[in-house]
């Protein structure tokens, strides 16, 4: 068996799509990888918290990710998946349009967020990666899921 | 030395558990001075914390217990009386000693001082003492820091300092043999060939032939030199058994200066803990004790954490179980359903068991209060008589860590503003003694916990007048208020009758903290009262939070969980049952206006395509206190037992959702908090 091993400067990131952008988060923070079930609206939660999800007995909030970062909607298709991603002890679902690869990236190629100044509040966001043509953009999940801060209830 | 962390957890919880002993055999000795097995409870439990401090190393702790234990020791022999002065010395050494053991547990180096009250005990053996005997007295005047006072011949000293100058140490080592013990020479024996070992014995008194001769009563000395420190030595001589004391104190050289001895510290005496052999020795004081024993059987100590984790899993076995159950009823496969109904059986089984397993006795939390009601009422020149019923009740774990402190603020409610002042009492004709009583009880699937005091009673009037004057209520809510109404208004935020705000309590943020608190808990809090009679504080609890009945119900699409124990029943209604007073929706149920909330409204409910045009409509009448509504829903789709979840933190503060469900199908169901929802 071939082992590949990775120098110290390399990240591994779990990419997936929202609309036609690629976005990534680091695969250290990823649990799980579902396809989309049955999801339990809870009242009186901002409008990108989606609901909550029975995880193996564990019920785990699921936050829209299109909706929190204001990209426009779409409907659910066959591929969508929720990204089960760890935070600070916290586990939370993200539903995505498609989950497309892993890949590995070098530290050195990870620009600072500000050179896109796109649709979705800089700080979001953590950093761009860029790889052959490609423009990954990774997420800042601390500020995403908003731990620390109190979930503001409508 | 040892590593004693892992000990560490072991050692706060039993010194927790000894202290709490202390308090309540005190308490009891207090009443009843010549009873000896409750002394002798009170020097066991004294002695474990000395034991096992100085075992730690604790030696603030083991010092001032020590010296506990003298005084007590002169109270079990009859040559002192335990008079108030003593009991309240003791007890402030109880206080000490707790503060002592939680300056440890919060790892903070203690500026506790104990001197004082170390001083005070020595004072009182000493004052008290002078009827004991010799022996007695000498026993006492051992204290730490003493230094040995066998006198040396020269050749012995010339090895001593030989020895110091190879950096060893000459060791006095007290021994005492424990009474009755049989062969003493054997066990001096034991003791020379121990010190042998560890280093070189040059003297004992009496020596060593007399020794074998058992010409001596129960103690002996050894000078032993050796490279070990003073805590090796000591520990070497009380592995051996009937041991009862072992000093070890440096040996001071005729011209060795008393203040800068090079030796390594002193420590103290420590007796060797044996219960079962001290049991077996003095069997008159012990019988209550050893019965004691006997009753709780054996027991492991559990970490709580193993148990909530335990009972997870036993609750996912239940949401397991109910997923089978409903394959087997869609499937209609007889042979599922049997087995089903087999495991139906050992689950419940199993689940009942957790839930005994966690189970804990209220007498946990009510065994700290005679001590509290016994100062407060001194503190404020009262005579009460604390009653205490049920405490054998059990209820959850969790609730019983709760529950403390409402209870401790109800307590000092009744003692400060309840009860009166001896005179007073008199002048209206009752006993001049107060009476509290704190009772639990099962009811049904609750607890119930009562404090009911032969005070004053609360003042309907005046708790409106104050309402009012505190702008909680319009004069004319108050007016139409009946006195069951107004008495109730103690649970409001901000309120507070005393006339003058004491330490006790009276800053007006009892109450509501307290009914706070017991609503978060699923439980709740009323209280009638009399004036001149007294009043009475209840409060309902649930067995356990972990695992309850419910009543599922659906609104649209979704699918909502009522913990049974609010709902009072479900009624069908047409919608011209519903009335309208003053802009809200009521319906009279046997005579009760009674609000009603549209669940769909309350919780954003989308529209479901199919628009219910129903003729019947569907209410769940629920309550919380003596306060009722009636929750209209689609549909009832029945009882079930339910796991309680929690929604985690992101969507903590949701104040209508109590929690979440996962049902038969791995759906999760959302519980409503009935006490939000109808408020």
């Amino acid at each position: 068996m071939l082992e590949k091993s990775y120098a110290s400067s390399e990240v591994q990131l779990v990419v997936f799509k929202l609309g036609k952008e690629e976005y990534s988060v680091s695969i250290l923070q990823v649990q799980e990888i579902k396809r989309i079930t049955d999801i339990t609206r809870v009242p009186h939660t901002p409008d990108y918290i989606k609901g909550v999800i029975n995880l193996r007995g564990s019920v785990l909030p699921v936050i829209d990710l299109k909706k929190r970062l204001n990209l426009p909607q779409q409907v659910l298709t066959e591929d969508t998946r929720i990204i089960i991603v760890k935070v600070d002890e916290l586990s939370v679902g993200m539903i995505v349009d498609a989950v497309s690869e892993v890949m590995t990236i070098d530290q050195e190629n990870i620009d600072s967020p500000d050179v896109v100044a796109g649709s979705v509040a800089a700080s979001y966001l953590s950093g761009v990666g860029k790889l052959d043509n490609r423009l990954l953009i990774l997420l800042n999940l601390e500020e995403i899921i908003g731990v620390g801060q109190e979930t503001k209830v409508v | 030395m040892m590593d004693t962390n892992q000990y560490m957890g072991m050692f706060l919880e039993e010194s927790r558990e000894h202290l709490q002993t202390l308090n309540s055999c005190v308490l009891d000795l207090e009443n009843d001075p010549e009873n000896l097995s409750v002394l002798s409870e009170i020097f066991r439990s004294a002695h474990t914390i000395k034991g096992m401090s100085a075992t730690m190393g604790f030696t603030t702790i083991a010092e001032l217990t020590h010296e506990m234990e003298n005084i007590l020791d002169l109270l079990r022999k009859g040559q002192l009386k335990a008079s108030h002065d003593i009991i309240d010395t003791i007890f402030r050494c109880v206080d000490t000693l707790e503060q002592l053991v939680e300056s440890v547990a919060s790892n903070n180096e203690s500026s506790i001082d104990s001197k004082p009250l170390i001083i005070k005990l020595k004072a009182l053996a000493k004052g008290e003492a002078v009827l004991s005997t010799p022996v007695k007295a000498e026993a006492v005047s051992i204290a730490p820091g003493a230094s040995s006072s066998i006198e040396l011949s020269d050749t012995e000293i010339a090895v001593i300092k030989k020895a110091r100058d190879q950096g060893m140490q000459a060791y006095e080592v007290q021994v005492s043999l424990r009474e009755g013990c049989l062969l003493k020479s054997a066990r001096s024996y034991m003791v020379m060939n121990a010190l042998d070992e560890i280093g070189e014995v040059i003297k004992s008194i009496p020596a060593v032939e007399e020794l074998e001769k058992e010409n001596f009563s129960l103690n002996f000395q050894v000078i032993v030199i050796s490279g070990s420190e003073a805590e090796k030595i000591q520990h070497t001589v009380l592995s051996i058994s009937e041991i009862d004391q072992a000093v070890v104190l440096p040996c001071i050289l005729p011209n060795d200066a008393t203040g800068e001895i090079i030796a390594p510290k002193s420590i103290e005496p420590m007796k060797k803990d044996d219960e079962a052999e001290r049991a077996g020795n003095v069997l008159v004081h012990t019988q209550t004790t050893v019965e004691k024993k006997n009753k709780s059987g054996q027991s492991v100590r559990v970490d709580i954490d193993k148990l909530d984790t335990l009972l997870n899993l036993v609750g996912e076995l239940v949401i397991n179980k109910t997923r089978l159950e409903q394959i087997g009823l869609t499937h209609k496969l007889t042979d599922l359903v049997e087995t089903i109904e087999q495991m139906d059986r050992v689950t419940t089984d199993l689940q009942a068991v957790v839930m005994k397993v966690r189970m804990v006795p209220v007498g946990q939390v009510f065994n700290r209060f005679p001590r509290m009601v016994r100062d407060l009422s001194r503190d404020l020149n009262k005579e009460i008589n604390l009653i205490i019923q049920g405490e054998e009740t059990e209820l959850d774990r969790t609730v019983i860590d709760e529950i403390g402190d409402p209870l401790v603020h109800l307590l000092r409610n009744s003692i400060d503003h309840g009860i009166e002042h001896p005179n007073e009492r008199e002048e209206k004709g009752k006993n001049p003694i107060g009476e509290i009583r704190l009772i639990a009880r099962h009811e049904g699937n609750n607890v119930i916990i009562m404090v009911e005091d032969d005070g004053k009673g609360i003042n309907a009037d005046i708790i409106k007048r104050k309402a009012v004057e505190k702008g909680l209520i319009s004069q004319g809510e108050a007016d139409a208020m009946d006195a069951n109404e107004a008495v109730r208004l103690v649970f409001l935020p901000g309120f507070s009758t005393a006339a003058v705000v004491t330490d006790v309590s009276g800053r007006g943020v009892g109450m509501d903290a307290v009914k706070n608190k017991i609503e978060s808990l699923g439980g709740m809090v009323d209280v009638e009262t009399k004036v001149n009679e007294g009043s009475k504080f209840k409060i309902r609890l649930p067995l356990t939070l972990a695992i309850i009945q419910a009543l599922l119900v659906k609104v649209s699409e979704e699918i909502y969980a009522i913990p049974l124990g609010s709902i009072d029943s479900t009624i069908n209604i047409i919608p011209s049952d519903i009335k309208t007073v003053q802009n809200k929706e009521v319906i009279l149920l046997r005579g009760q206006i009674i609000p009603i909330v549209r669940l769909a409204d309350v919780l954003n409910i989308p529209d479901s395509d199919n628009q219910h045009t129903e003729e019947e409509l569907f209410v769940v009448i629920v309550h919380i206190g003596e306060q009722r509504a009636g929750i209209i829903v689609d549909n009832l789709i029945g009882q079930q037992e339910i796991v309680i979840k929690s929604l985690g933190k992101l969507l903590a503060g949701i104040k209508i959702i109590a929690g979440a469900t996962i049902l038969g199908n791995g759906q999760v169901a959302l519980i409503l908090d009935i006490g939000s929802l109808i408020q």
